[in-house]
């Protein structure tokens, strides 16, 4: 049994740990505590003051502003922030939580490892290696991405850029939609602490490729920035949900030198393997091995599929801010992107399909694009209207699939709500339920005290019905920012 | 996708009879189990084992990661350095797939050689052939005191020394060979895609000397 080593740190309280290298990054050495409830990681080399003030800010003030908050205990589920700072031998090294074990495999080939997002953003990984009761299914790699945008979207409005998010540096666990941003100590201020690397390999952002042969202090380089992860959070986003990277197509930069191909193809002349107008990097399907397919083939796997709400914003990633940072997304955006499509799925009806979930494809054939199975019966669909004025109502281009037990929460009956780290216990229990009944669908009310079924003029009192039927109006909230529910019917 | 081809030049001459061999067949498992381990290199990485002695041989073809067999190796004869790479230019002309306008070819191969002793064939003859073709980062790897330094200066420059050819340190150096071709993020200063010099691998464990 390696030493046991007491230190004090930087806040006065004892940290131990057993003089044993666990696991080697790129820049530290980790070491286990006796309990397992935190590692301490020693940086190999001496670091330097502005490092030094860096990692105090670190586990100061930028810890206190996200965790020392009523949210903070949401935030600790998402981030392994490092809490404290020791010295060691002429060393610094700093104590981070240890993870939680979802994001360990806990059975089959990998068990122990750590689940590193790459497993899941790669068709062949997937198809090939990865045991299926691993994958999660597509509604819950959505709450995977989710929880990455909002992580992401918190460090951004603290001011801090993360400089090298990757899937490398967020594990995930798909079965329970859950992910968690790791090595928060390389955290980037703008214009006071200035970034250590330029990222990981296919989520570095094409301007900071494109002049990483530049000096430093050349106005013209371009280094990790809010916007840069930006990028990066998209080229995730997309991985996740398509197991392809959104630039790695056809298109050959450099027929001489494979390195400056890469450095084109992710830099210089980067171009979106689906970009609507230049054709030039399309996928060639015939070029890929069977273990990719069918998910490699953006012809047979469209972004679109995706639903309307994340193509919009893969198109200002992809296309329009591909080259031009101010015009990405922002960490918010795709958070909210991303919660709207999640009331856009369907249950796949196909008991073997991988996917078990599909985004509606607004068609009145609607089929599973993952597996092909058409969807029998009536479907139901809820358009959300809301009144910016007193009883006027216009639509707001977002919807509600409906399914069997599928639930209404307050944030889908008023506007001025949204699903967050500050949802309350109260609000996150559902307001209504749905469920396929005598041969309609009905809406049951739970705790919507002024629902209102608005074309039978008649209030719905709690634990009664309404029946969903074509173009019925639903008003669920009187307040202000309550919404109206216009009833549309697909039946198959 | 692209592969990432990786050639191990292995020597298996006389000299290396006993523990050390024992050492580098441990050691070719260690790596491969690892590898398996890593989504990047299941993903990408295809390995191949040129071994020499009085000849060289590649005992195992370009392969993917997956599919990997453990190969049988037995130490015996003189150190015929200079056809492994000769051997290993052959290969890479049939084994890599080039890029053309139409097909993204393979990344360039990663070459690790080991060696415990002097090249008892013409050097130069081989190393005249691989100068010729293109790699991406080379390490080549003196085990032990007997091995030449400078004489590897002149295949790469990127040459480790390990003090001695026994378990421990050959086992140190697979380690070190395994996070090498896993890849990670890129510091500010790095400037190439490719993965070419030392600056880019993992620090090498204690037992690994870099020969500067």
């Amino acid at each position: 049994m390696a030493n046991k080593i007491t230190l004090t740190a930087n806040d006065g309280s004892i940290v131990e740990f057993y003089d044993e290298i666990k696991a080697q990054g790129g820049v530290k050495d980790v070491y286990f505590s006796p309990d397992k409830t935190y590692v301490v990681a020693f940086y190999r080399k001496p670091i330097n003051a502005n490092d030094r003030e860096r990692i105090t800010n670190i586990v100061g003030i930028y810890r206190q502003r996200i965790f020392d908050t009523p949210e903070g205990n949401y935030w600790k589920n998402l981030f392994a922030w490092p809490t404290k700072m020791v010295e060691w031998n002429g060393k610094t090294g700093i104590i981070m939580p240890f993870y939680d074990k979802k994001f360990f495999f806990s059975s089959g080939p990998f068990k122990g490892k750590e689940k590193e997002g790459k497993w899941f953003a790669s068709a062949k990984l997937r198809n090939k290696f990865l045991p299926a009761d691993q994958k999660g299914n597509w509604l819950t790699n959505l709450h995977m991405c989710i929880k990455i945008a909002r992580a992401v979207r918190r460090l951004h409005a603290a001011g801090l850029a993360h400089s090298d998010l990757s899937y490398k540096n967020i594990l995930v666990d798909p079965i329970t939609g859950s992910a968690c941003i790791i090595d928060d100590d390389s955290l980037v201020v703008p214009g006071k602490f200035p970034p250590e690397v330029i990222g990981t390999p296919d989520f570095i952002a094409p301007e900071v490729i494109e002049t990483k042969h530049l000096a430093l202090d050349d106005k013209q380089r371009k280094l990790p920035s809010i916007y840069t992860d930006r990028h990066a959070l998209a080229v995730l986003i997309y991985m996740y949900l398509l197991n392809r990277h959104p630039l790695r197509g056809g298109k050959v930069n450099d027929v001489n030198d494979s390195g400056r191909d890469e450095e084109l193809s992710m830099g210089a002349k980067a171009l979106f393997i689906e970009n609507p107008t230049d054709k030039s990097n399309r996928v060639k399907a015939q070029q890929l091995s069977p273990a990719e397919l069918p998910q490699g083939d953006p012809a047979k796997m469209p972004y679109t599929i995706c639903g309307p709400y994340l193509k919009k914003l893969f198109d200002r990633a992809f296309v329009e801010g591909l080259h031009d940072p101010s015009k990405r997304p922002s960490a918010a955006e795709w958070e909210d992107a991303l919660v709207k499509t999640t009331d856009l799925v369907q249950p796949c009806q196909n008991p073997n399909c991988e996917a078990k979930w599909f985004v509606f494809d607004n068609t009145t054939k609607p089929k599973c694009p993952f597996c092909g199975q058409p969807y029998h019966g009536q479907l139901p669909i809820l358009n959300f209207y809301y009144a910016p004025s007193h009883g006027k109502f216009i639509s707001e281009n977002y919807r509600l699939m409906v399914y069997d037990k599928q639930t209404l929460y307050k944030w889908h009956a008023n506007n001025l709500v949204s699903p967050s780290e500050r949802t309350s216990e109260a609000d996150k229990k559902p307001v209504g339920d749905f469920h396929f009944f005598n041969n309609q669908w009905i809406l049951i009310n739970r705790n919507l005290p002024d629902i209102m079924d608005v074309t039978e003029k008649k209030p719905i009192a709690i634990g009664e019905y309404v029946p969903l039927t074509e173009g019925r109006q639903i008003l669920l909230d009187k307040g202000q920012g309550g919404r109206l529910i216009v009833v549309q019917l697909v039946n198959n | 996708m692209r592969r990432l081809p990786v050639y191990l030049l292995l020597d298996t001459s006389g000299s290396m009879y006993g523990e050390p061999i024992e050492a580098v067949k441990n050691g070719v498992q260690t790596l491969i189990s690892t590898l398996r381990g890593d989504p990047y290199a299941l993903e990408t990485a295809y390995i191949s084992i040129i071994t020499f002695n009085s000849v060289a041989q590649q005992v195992t073809p370009l392969t993917e990661l997956s599919a990997f067999q453990q190969p049988q190796i037995e130490a015996s004869g003189c150190t015929a350095l200079g056809e492994a790479l000769t051997l290993l230019a052959q290969k890479v002309d049939t084994e890599i797939v080039k890029t053309t306008q139409e097909v993204k070819g393979d990344w360039k191969p990663l070459v690790f050689l080991m060696t415990d002793g002097e090249p008892t064939d013409d050097l130069q003859k081989g190393l005249d052939e691989f100068k010729k073709r293109k790699f991406g980062m080379v390490v080549a790897c003196a085990a032990g005191q007997g091995a030449n330094t400078n004489t590897l200066k002149q295949i790469t420059e990127n040459v480790v020394q390990l003090d001695t050819a026994d378990s421990a340190t050959i086992k140190a150096f697979f380690k070190w060979v395994s996070a090498s071709i896993s890849t990670g993020s890129q510091k500010v200063e790095d400037t190439h895609g490719d993965v070419a010099s030392m600056s880019e691998l993992p620090p090498p464990p204690p037992e690994v000397n870099i020969v500067v």
